[in-house]
């Protein structure tokens, strides 16, 4: 069976409901594990309404939170030819999920603040192409990620001198930019760290790690692996809890995707995302199959 | 800490008798905004014009539905809190106006703390994300105002019933959780290196 438009597009449709409608296994399985460590009654009250939330959101099929984000869609391919006119499908997608009630008509004019009030507008979702020479399918993945968390985002270019021994530089400013967080990018949250590059490198290292990765998966790089598992302990030390008024979990995974850089620079983007991880996947195969991915978070 | 339900209007000495920590379940009317909102509220002020709705006693949500039109109206699909830092500059006007709650999530900083004591105020913390568990708290839409600044930037009156849960992260005598947090957490930086 052949890949119509027609069909694509009601896949497309199809992922961006179920996207919203819950959060990815990664994310539930983490929040209940840090619901049965919890030592704070307020935090866990907080956690259990979350998880509430997701079991709610599915029986009732609403959306598990009323901030899409900026929605950005992963696509990794290598022959053009599934692809279509995946931004146009897209873009009509979403607004007829946003007409049906399932996205908030959150687009604005970035200067005029106006709202169209149906999420089109320009550059609506992001998309990020990823050329995998000789993959057999297209995988799309599609993530939304509420803007409180934008709100706590950090960039910053480095030097040498600052990153200091045992990499002390680097890990104080994960740690203040968490901490100058505190409750605002919706805890207990996963950071996305991107080192290396150039700014915009760096920048879209962090969404990525946060928005593609498992986020129980464990980083090959034993030097990165160690850091992730640092970073988020000491996070987790600074008891800014769930929900950010106390607690033993606000950080549920440090995930760094690393690039070589110049010699004179040391960019570092941070990047969180909510607990509310909407995240879905689709494979799509030229002989007309199809495999969804970040499925089970129900 | 202890677990309160009130109503709306609310009355000062209600607010003030909350300490941080405290839960609480609003029944009654709530009013969503959020930083147009905020601004709208001003130029309506400053026009020398009323507001839509009477604010004294009144909630400010900082947050903006998911709705469905339907032939009348709007259907509220999910609701849930947003980030209130944003509208930090509006505290000591909204205080004027006579609300005595604002829910949220995030916390607010030090202008917002004077504004709560100054007038008997309190901020609440709903829980992030939680739309629908919120949502579900809502018994309906009774007004919405002020559509040309778009769906979460209008001015949603809702009917509420128990609506939380919510803790108080900033009381009226200026305490803030939040900022415990923040001083504690240099604190604990300056000692990892």
């Amino acid at each position: 069976m052949d890949w119509t438009r027609e069909k694509l597009y009601e896949e497309i449709y199809n992922l961006i409901v179920d996207t919203c409608l819950t959060i990815s296994p990664d994310a539930k399985d983490l929040l209940q594990q840090s619901l049965k460590k919890e030592t704070n009654e307020t935090a866990k009250s907080m956690l259990q309404t979350m998880l509430d939330d997701v079991d709610m959101a599915k029986k009732l099929n609403k959306p598990v939170c009323q901030s899409p984000g900026f929605g950005t869609v992963y696509v990794s391919f290598s022959d053009t030819a599934l692809l279509k006119d995946i931004k146009e499908i897209y873009s009509q997608a979403i607004i007829e999920a946003t007409k049906n009630g399932f996205l908030r008509p959150s687009m604005v004019h970035p200067l005029t603040r106006k709202n169209p009030g149906d999420n089109s507008g320009i550059g609506v979702p992001n998309f990020e192409f990823i050329y995998t020479l000789g993959q057999e399918y297209v995988e799309h993945i599609l993530s939304f990620k509420g803007c409180g968390a934008e709100l706590a985002n950090a960039m910053k270019i480095m030097t040498t001198a600052q990153l200091g021994k045992n990499y002390e530089g680097f890990k104080k400013f994960v740690i203040e930019t968490a901490l100058a967080g505190g409750g605002k990018p919706c805890p207990p949250y996963a950071i996305g760290v991107g080192i290396g590059g150039q700014m915009d490198i760096a920048c879209k290292l962090a969404r990525q790690a946060v928005s593609i990765r498992d986020w129980r998966d464990s980083n090959p790089d034993p030097l990165m692996k160690e850091l992730e598992i640092e970073l988020r302990d000491k996070i987790n030390s600074l008891k800014i809890g769930a929900a950010g008024i106390g607690g033993d979990t606000s950080c549920l995974a440090v995930k760094i995707e690393i690039v070589s850089t110049h010699t004179a620079i040391l960019p570092i983007g941070i990047s969180f995302h909510c607990w509310p991880a909407r995240r879905g996947g689709i494979r799509i195969y030229p002989d007309g199959r199809k495999e969804r991915l970040f499925l089970g978070g129900h | 800490m202890k677990e309160v339900k009130l109503n709306t209007p609310l009355k000062e000495e209600d607010v003030r008798d909350l300490k941080v920590g405290d839960v609480v379940y609003i029944s009654g009317y709530i009013c969503t905004s959020r930083d147009m909102g905020h601004l709208k509220m001003k130029e309506v002020i400053e026009n020398g014009e009323k507001l839509p709705v009477d604010l004294t006693g009144g909630v400010i949500f900082h947050a903006g539905p998911v709705v469905k039109k339907k032939d009348s109206g709007f259907e509220l699909r999910v609701i849930g809190p947003t980030t209130s830092i944003r509208m930090e500059p509006h505290s000591d006007f909204i205080g004027n106006l006579g609300v005595k709650m604002i829910v949220g999530k995030g916390g607010m900083d030090e202008g917002t703390s004077k504004a709560l004591q100054k007038y008997g105020m309190t901020y609440l913390q709903a829980p992030p994300g939680c739309a629908v568990v919120l949502g579900e708290k809502v018994e309906q839409i009774e007004n919405v105002f002020w559509m040309e600044l778009g769906v979460p930037e209008a001015l949603w009156v809702l009917k509420v019933k128990e609506f939380g849960p919510l803790v108080v992260g900033m009381d009226s005598t200026g305490n803030s959780i939040y900022r415990d947090i923040k001083v504690n957490g240099k604190k604990l930086i300056e000692k990892m290196f």
